[in-house]
């Protein structure tokens, strides 16, 4: 159990597939100019990366290794169509504001990244705790960025007017370099973060010793 | 070459797997989303031609002067069988690529309404112009499609002498003036040949 949670946890912190593996950058930057696509694309990216790791775990005796990327790609594409489908069909409005970042699922480097550094030669559990931890350390940061952008470049939050009327919104952070600035301070947070678990972890064994 | 088959036939049942799966999921979401698009096309030709009761679909009777601009799709709007105008979904190309607009166009030779569909230009720069807060003037709250509403074809459309831009975004502006002027053109051209030939 403690196992499982230690695995969970890397996804969120020391193993963050944005800001510690730094992989899957570009839609992550482009969608975060509002907090509902973050939160959407987080949530889709979380769906497709639990089924994908799931599914390949389950066959990862089957599947033949000279033909293991085309099979990963064939899952892969595979669940990033379904949440496509299911959110043009159930969140129009939120389909038609990602745009073309959905279908881009498909090639998002973390999922075909942990699939075969992790799913392919784990146990199912395991992947899927793995591809949960991913799947949110994924969508926190989205979420977090997001927020920044929009409360500053935009002075609303989920579209609420949040700042009062007389603030002028600094355009700069809803453009791309706002974002990559952002992104940047958040890559900072997480290296601080990580020390203090770090430090918090190796305290008691000092103590013992 | 036994090692090759079998690696195929592996492929094609993951394939065929994912094959099944997705049809599932598309029998279930395909009509849904269909009704989406008619239903979302309708509300905007409504909101153009508040009056209308049916929309008519043209093929080609209606084409672009203006090689910069497409017209995706054209309709002609009725009231009990009497015209209205015509309604053009016309694409072209501003600051940062494709845009779509629903062009209101009535047999008075005015512009009805003008409706942006799809922009891709900067948010909170030329992306103002679907924004339904942002007022090219404040004192009536007219939005910048707002504006064209109720225009005569007979106009320029050109940005600073009849059309107010958005502010910083003169090559949005001048695009989406232009595609306007564009489908007025054709549409208004469309409704006389209509007109003469008592169709």
């Amino acid at each position: 159990m403690k196992r499982l949670f230690a695995l969970f946890v890397k996804g969120l912190v020391a193993e963050n597939p944005l800001l510690m593996l730094m992989i899957g950058l570009c839609s992550a930057l482009a969608v975060t100019t509002s907090v509902e696509n973050a939160i959407g694309m987080g949530l889709a990216m979380t769906f497709v990366i639990v089924f994908a790791e799931l599914v390949i775990s389950l066959f990862r005796n089957l599947i033949p290794n000279s033909v293991r990327i085309p099979t990963f790609i064939i899952v892969i594409a595979a669940f990033t169509t379904i949440i496509d489908l299911s959110m043009k069909a159930y969140f129009p409005e939120l389909s038609k504001a990602m745009g073309v970042f959905i279908p881009l699922i498909v090639v998002n480097c973390i999922i075909m990244g942990r699939v075969e550094a992790f799913a392919s030669k784990e146990k199912p559990v395991d992947a899927v705790v793995d591809a949960l931890g991913m799947g949110l350390g994924y969508t926190w940061v989205l979420v977090g960025i997001a927020a920044f952008r929009e409360l500053l470049g935009n002075g609303t939050l989920l579209s609420a007017q949040i700042m009062p009327e007389a603030y002028q919104p600094i355009l700069f952070f809803t453009l791309p370099p706002g974002g990559f600035l952002v992104f940047a301070l958040f890559i900072s947070f997480n290296i601080w973060l990580k020390r203090v678990m770090d430090r918090a972890d190796r305290a008691p064994v000092k103590e013992a010793a | 070459m036994k090692e090759t088959l079998k690696l195929g036939l592996v492929l094609a049942a993951f394939a065929v797997g994912a094959c099944v799966a997705l049809a599932l999921v598309y029998a279930v979401t395909g009509p849904t989303i269909e009704g989406h698009e008619v239903k979302q096309l309708e509300l905007s030709l409504k909101e153009l031609f508040p009056d209308a009761d049916s929309f008519r679909a043209l093929d080609g009777d209606v084409a672009p002067k203006d090689p910069s601009v497409k017209f995706d799709q054209t309709y002609e709007v009725t009231r009990s069988g009497s015209p209205l105008g015509v309604a053009v979904k016309v694409r072209g190309s501003s600051y940062g690529g494709d845009t779509t607009l629903l062009v209101g166009v009535g047999t008075d030779r005015r512009i009805t309404g003008v409706k942006v569909l799809d922009i891709k230009d900067t948010p909170g720069l030329g992306a103002n112009a679907k924004s339904p807060t942002y007022f090219v003037d404040k004192s009536t709250k007219t939005t910048f499609p707002g504006q064209f509403a109720g225009k005569p074809l007979s106009d320029p459309f050109e940005v600073k002498k009849d059309v107010v831009a958005i502010t910083a975004s003169t090559i949005t502006s001048k695009a989406l003036a232009n595609m306007v002027k564009q489908a007025g053109a054709s549409a208004a051209e469309y409704l006389e040949r209509s007109a003469l030939g008592g169709k």
